[in-house]
């Protein structure tokens, strides 16, 4: 049994390179998935109601919708994760009703998940052939000869350096992508559905990423491909269904579509700016000055910048070249090797996160689910959790107190939210970014440290978010923000600086420069 | 600029490369330390003495750390060796025993009692393995349970009767067979059969381990079980059949210490948990899961009786053997964890 | 830090090794467990007599394990001590003894049981000391304790029927804690502890003893743990205390344990009750210990404890360092044993008990 799928396997990856053009156009016809009054409910929820989608062979087809629109559970219907209500899914104009994973992947149906599902603490091949390793011939015993050399050959074909007996835990976040990727392609799938594949990739390992999507399509694979960033739907997709509410919109070519037209679609509106106008808010006074600063276990080395009061400052860079670790040390988060901090020119210590609270810092992390929201807390404690301190009367705390402090955030952030006590988890991705930012708020910052504040939140509440850090500049608040989308940093920073390698490469005025001018800085000392 | 980097990094490197092994490092030293003032330490009848007790703690030392690789545990452990050891003597006694507990009858095969045994252990791996896959429970309350029933099914079975007078087919021309014979120094030394006993075990679960599927299976259940489900690995017979080998593992423990001890009493299998679970720690199964090596069980078994051997061999108390032996085991997780925790 | 740690977890070694200086012969003492109180006095005592003697002792804990004990025997005799003293963890195991005695015999060194027996039959027992000349048990009568106990019990409570019959029902009612289900010496002061008494009442025209707990058909509690714990006896008088009592009419008015450490539970609880608080004018119920532990004996001389069979730990510690040493010196084994120890069979070395109700 195991030995039939690696001789079937070889056979499709040979096919890859001889895609012939003409044999891809035929393709096209072909509809290789189709799915039809899809409903799932949870409770309090209508996941999907009525959704469809219709996927051709050798065709890239986007999937877009904003944050709780239902493209993932759709998706997780189809591989069997969610058992849907109702419904019918068809593939290759056969009914299929997958139970499990296992069997959806045993009738080509891969999936990339968007949280990497993988066994950090095994090595690469491990990985890509769990659940189906290898036999050795007529002995139950895993083949790791077989698996190495399986391995190697799907990394040749899609021109992946890496080695398959590397621990994941000690590979970047991009590569252990790629590698969910070649295993996704490894089991000669008919359909891969890639949710986000991009989040965590470089330029260049998306270019890489782009060139594979290319081969599946040639080979007639149907890719479904689920993304936030407009530009790369745009590049690389032939067709985008775009849902809103769980409810099916519209299916479009991708030739005939604009920015504008998607948003228009996803939101059901038209947004004419996606950033708000820009207002002077920089006053003279220096509030934030960084000498020198060098991180112990990162490679942030020797960082000076300085910060005025009202201003928003922008630090660009790519994935890896210390931004994060640059918000951090600051915090107090991480161990310092050398460096001072002065705050209104006073030397300041921030040895530890508490201390920087005191020192009226706030930092808002990069990644919300893991360590920005308590999930299973309601929306009230999540809002006074860092400022406790301030509704104490002797050991106690006074309920009254919390509940007005909440509901003033609520109202000035205007927060959707059926009430205080509703659990964090329940609100959408920009809710809950936004109760963070009221748990800050709280704490009276002077400095807010902000990292990848829109990561993950949909188009209209980022707006709202960029709204907000305005409004907090023009109070005379300073934020510095770090973004891997260059437009946002643009559209919203007063100034940005670019980091590459850990060191600071430059510094350019958000109205006089250009994405390409920033490029060239992050790339300087990689 | 890179150049003073390098720099920078090679004490720290030398440091790691230190850390990561020192418990390794700690217990050659203290090899090294006994054997300079004890001499009688490094000789033949004490490293032999060392691996027939090595031999003795293994096959439970390898079912209980399959269980921690799944980031569980396995309280039951020592409570179904105390029933398999008891099944075993009762099965086993010599017939025509004044006092023989199974009135009147004859010593079965010892190969079927071997295989009773592991039955039995595997069974209450079954409930252990069902109870943590499907109901989701935690196992260490899982086994704890277990544990409790089944020492309660042992005292209501036996009655808490010692059962002595074993038949020589199970004990003397078995279990505790002279393999080899030698006189070094005038003191006769023997190696028993259940190291040979040991030694096939060990090397039947390296090949379970490293190379079947379900070994694989096993590794990346404990590692990330989601992660495993969405690849289509059923999660729950892996953890049922890992619990199942621990239990086998249990069982076939009871049946070879009743013959070492030459008795089979309340007292069989009391803690011998807690020592297995220690020894498997100390080797670097960590209880994060997920990662562990047969080689290192092995490892961690044997450093733990080498400790306790050194207290005996250096005279000390047995009051001061329990601080050793709770430090070394801190000492063990604090380097261990360093693996894992991410430093900032 | 860890540095520092692994440094200082050497050092502890090494220290203690500098501690040990050679001496002219060396025993290693394995004991059933480090937890018992009775036994920490034999080991206390058993240190200072080898010290005597010149002879080098290591003490092991196999704190309740069998195997612990096995093992710590091997590593022993590898280590090359001289001797191997005993004190069998699964008492009446003769499969075990055996075992741990052929062990010693291979290699020609002496091996001397003490306190828990070996076996449940003496000519078993008989039998295995006779196969092995440089072999030795040092106990007591197991059930010399129960009969003394018996006797002291009796007569106290003929003497002073009315006053201990609080409920003047003219039957005395008891309770009895037993140290352990299996046990010999536990099964032996349990019978024997209630019997003699009966035996002198009954004889005296008195009624016999009564349980206080008609619906418990074995008369005795028993400590399910196997461990004589003061913490199970306290817990069983506690339960008792808030079902029978003297508001109720049916107060236990006897308490017998097998060991002190039981009886001290129970009259901890009784204390906590407002009895045996030995002031003026408090009702002391009568409790009953065996071993004659300080604690036990202070409790006595305060009035708060009625009476103990002393189980000699100081002269069971002397006959087991004499016979070792003769052993390991090659003398007649039983040279040199004080006038009150019997010797049975030439293998059983009995220390006899005494009464102790204060001085």
């Amino acid at each position: 049994m195991g030995q039939e799928k690696v001789s079937l396997r070889k056979e499709g990856i040979g096919q890859t390179f001889s895609g012939v053009q003409e044999s891809r156009d035929k393709q096209r016809q072909e509809i290789l998935l189709h799915m039809e009054g899809m409903n799932k409910s949870f409770p309090g929820v209508k996941a999907l109601d009525n959704a469809r989608l219709t996927v051709r062979a050798g065709s890239v087809h986007a999937l877009m919708g904003e944050n709780g629109a239902g493209k993932s559970t759709l998706m997780k219907c189809l591989f069997g994760i969610y058992s849907k209500d109702s419904g019918r899914i068809f593939l290759e104009g056969k009914e299929v009703n997958f139970k499990s994973s296992r069997e959806a992947l045993d009738n080509g149906v891969a999936m990339v998940h968007q949280e990497l599902n993988q066994a950090l603490k095994r090595n690469v091949m491990d990985n890509i052939w769990l659940g189906r390793y290898p036999k050795m011939k007529g002995l139950p015993l895993v083949s790791e000869k077989q698996m190495y050399q399986d391995t190697v050959e799907v990394f040749e074909k899609l021109g992946l350096d890496i080695n398959p007996r590397t621990i994941m835990s000690k590979m970047p976040v991009s590569q252990r992508q790629m590698v969910e990727i070649a295993k996704a392609v490894s089991f000669n799938s008919k359909i891969i559905v890639l949710d986000e594949p991009t989040s965590s990739l470089t330029e260049v390992e998306v270019e890489h990423l782009f060139k594979i999507i290319n081969m599946l399509k040639s080979r007639g694979c149907g890719i479904i491909y689920i993304s936030h960033k407009m530009d790369e739907i745009l590049r690389i997709s032939d067709e985008v269904t775009i849902m809103r509410d769980g409810q099916y919109i519209a299916t479009k070519d991708a030739e005939n579509l604009t920015k504008e037209e998607i948003i228009r679609l996803m939101v059901g509106r038209e947004m004419t700016n996606q950033f708000p106008q820009k207002i002077d808010t920089v006053q003279d006074e220096e509030i934030l000055r960084v000498e020198g600063l060098s991180a112990q276990y990162s490679l942030l080395n020797d960082v000076s910048f300085s910060l005025k009061k009202g201003e928003i400052l922008g630090i660009a860079g790519l994935d890896g070249s210390g931004r994060t670790e640059l918000l951090e040390n600051i915090f107090g988060a991480a161990t310092r090797r050398g460096g001072k901090i002065y705050k209104e020119g006073q030397l300041i210590d921030n040895a530890c996160p508490k201390s920087a609270i005191g020192n009226g810092f706030a930092l808002l992390t990069e990644e919300r689910r893991a360590t920005g929201i308590f999930s299973i807390l309601d929306v009230k404690e999540n809002t006074v959790v860092a400022s406790l301190k301030k509704y104490m009367t002797f050991i106690f705390l006074n309920d009254k107190a919390m509940e007005d402090k909440t509901d003033e955030m609520i109202n000035a952030m205007s927060i959707k939210t059926p009430g205080q006590k509703t659990k964090i988890r329940a609100l959408s991705g920009g809710n809950q970014q936004k109760v963070i930012f009221g748990r800050w708020l709280l704490t009276e910052p002077d400095v807010l440290l902000l990292d990848e504040p829109t990561r993950g939140i949909d188009v209209g509440a980022k707006y709202e978010i960029y709204q907000l850090i305005q409004n907090l500049a023009k109070e005379g608040k300073s934020v510095v923000m770090v973004s891997s989308e260059m437009s946002e940093l643009l559209g919203v920073c007063n100034r940005i600086l670019v980091m590459s390698g850990g060191r600071l490469a430059g510094e350019v005025d958000a109205d006089n420069t250009s994405q390409e001018e920033i490029m060239t800085l992050a790339a300087k000392y990689v | 600029m890179s150049q003073t980097k390098v720099e920078n990094r090679q004490p720290a490197d030398v440091l790691n490369w230190i850390l990561d092994r020192a418990m390794i490092i700690l217990i050659i030293l203290l090899a090294i330390v006994v054997a300079i003032l004890r001499p009688a330490f490094i000789r033949i009848p004490s490293i032999v003495n060392l691996l027939c007790l090595t031999a003795a703690r293994l096959p439970m030392a390898l079912g209980v750390a399959g269980c921690i690789v799944l980031a569980g545990t396995d309280l039951s452990g020592g409570r179904v060796a105390g029933l398999t050891g008891f099944i075993s003597a009762i099965l086993l006694q010599s017939a025509g025993t004044a006092t023989r507990f199974l009135q009147g009858g004859q010593p079965l095969p010892v190969p079927l009692v071997i295989l009773i045994a592991m039955v039995v252990g595997g069974t209450i791996g079954v409930v252990n393995g069902f109870c943590m896959g499907k109901f989701k429970l935690h196992p260490f309350i899982v086994t704890l349970a277990t544990q409790l029933i089944t020492y309660g099914v042992y005292l209501t079975v036996s009655n808490s009767k010692q059962v002595s007078s074993l038949d020589p087919s199970y004990s003397t021309n078995f279990v505790i067979k002279p393999l080899f014979e030698f006189t070094v120094g005038g003191i006769r030394t023997v190696v028993p059969m259940y190291v040979l006993l040991a030694i096939i075990l060990t090397a039947i679960m390296w090949v379970v381990w490293n190379k079947t599927a379900f070994g694989k299976n096993m590794f990346a259940v404990g590692s990330n079980e989601e992660a495993a489900r969405v690849s289509g690995v059923n999660v729950l017979f892996t953890i049922v059949v890992t619990f199942i080998i621990a239990g086998a593992l249990y069982g076939y423990t009871g049946f070879i210490e009743a013959a070492r001890i030459g008795t089979s009493g309340p007292s069989l299998g009391l803690s011998y948990e807690n020592d297995a679970i220690s020894a498997v720690v100390i080797g670097g199964v960590s209880f994060v899961g997920g990662t562990g090596k047969i080689s290192g069980v092995i490892l961690g078994v044997f450093m733990m009786q080498l400790i306790i051997a050194s207290m005996t061999f250096l005279g000390i108390s047995g009051s001061i053997t329990y601080i050793i032996k709770g430090g070394v085991i801190l000492i063990a997780c604090i380097l261990d964890m360093r693996k894992y925790r991410t430093k900032k | 830090m860890k540095k520092v740690l692994a440094l200082l977890l050497v050092a502890i070694m090494a220290l203690s090794v500098v501690g040990g200086a050679l001496a002219e012969g060396s025993a290693v003492v394995s004991w059933y467990t480090f937890g018992d109180v009775y036994l920490t006095s034999v080991r206390n005592a058993l240190g200072e007599a080898f010290a005597a003697r010149g002879v080098k002792v290591t003490d092991k804990d196999a704190n309740g394990v069998q195997q612990t004990q096995l093992d710590d025997i091997s590593t022993a005799i590898v280590s090359g001590t001289d001797a191997l003293v005993i004190n069998l963890v699964d008492s009446g195991a003769i499969g075990t003894a055996t075992t741990l005695l052929e062990k010693g015999k291979e290699q020609d060194k002496p091996v001397v049981f003490f306190n828990r027996a070996v076996s449940t039959d003496n000519a078993d027992a008989e039998a295995m000391f006779a196969s092995y000349e440089k072999s030795a048990f040092v106990g007591t009568d197991f059930e010399e304790a129960g009969k003394m106990q018996g006797d002291l019990i009796g007569a106290y409570v003929l003497e002073n029927f009315d006053a201990l019959d609080l409920n003047g029902d003219g039957v005395i009612s008891y309770v009895m804690f037993k140290g352990d289900e299996a046990n010999q010496e536990a099964i032996a002061r349990t019978k024997y502890g209630v019997e003699n008494a009966d035996a002198i009442l009954t004889a005296a025209g008195k009624p016999a003893l009564k349980f206080y707990d008609e619906a418990n058909a074995s008369k005795y509690l028993v400590d399910l743990n196997g461990t004589w714990s003061n913490a199970a006896s306290f817990d069983y008088m506690q339960t008792i205390l808030s079902q029978y009592n003297e508001p109720n009419g049916n107060m236990v008015e006897l308490i017998i344990a097998n060991n002190d450490d039981m009886a001290m539970g129970a009259i901890n609880a009784l204390m906590q009750a407002g009895y045996n608080t030995g002031e003026e004018g408090v009702k002391v119920i009568p409790v009953f210990g065996v071993d004659a532990v300080d604690d036990a004996k202070e409790l006595i001389n305060q009035g708060k404890m009625t009476g103990t069979v002393k189980q000699d730990a100081v002269g069971m510690a002397e006959a087991v360092a004499v016979i070792t040493d003769n052993l390991i010196q090659g003398k007649d084994k039983f040279e040199g044993l004080a006038e009150n120890v019997r010797v049975i069979d030439g293998w059983f070395v009995q220390i006899p008990y005494a009464v102790y109700t204060g001085e």
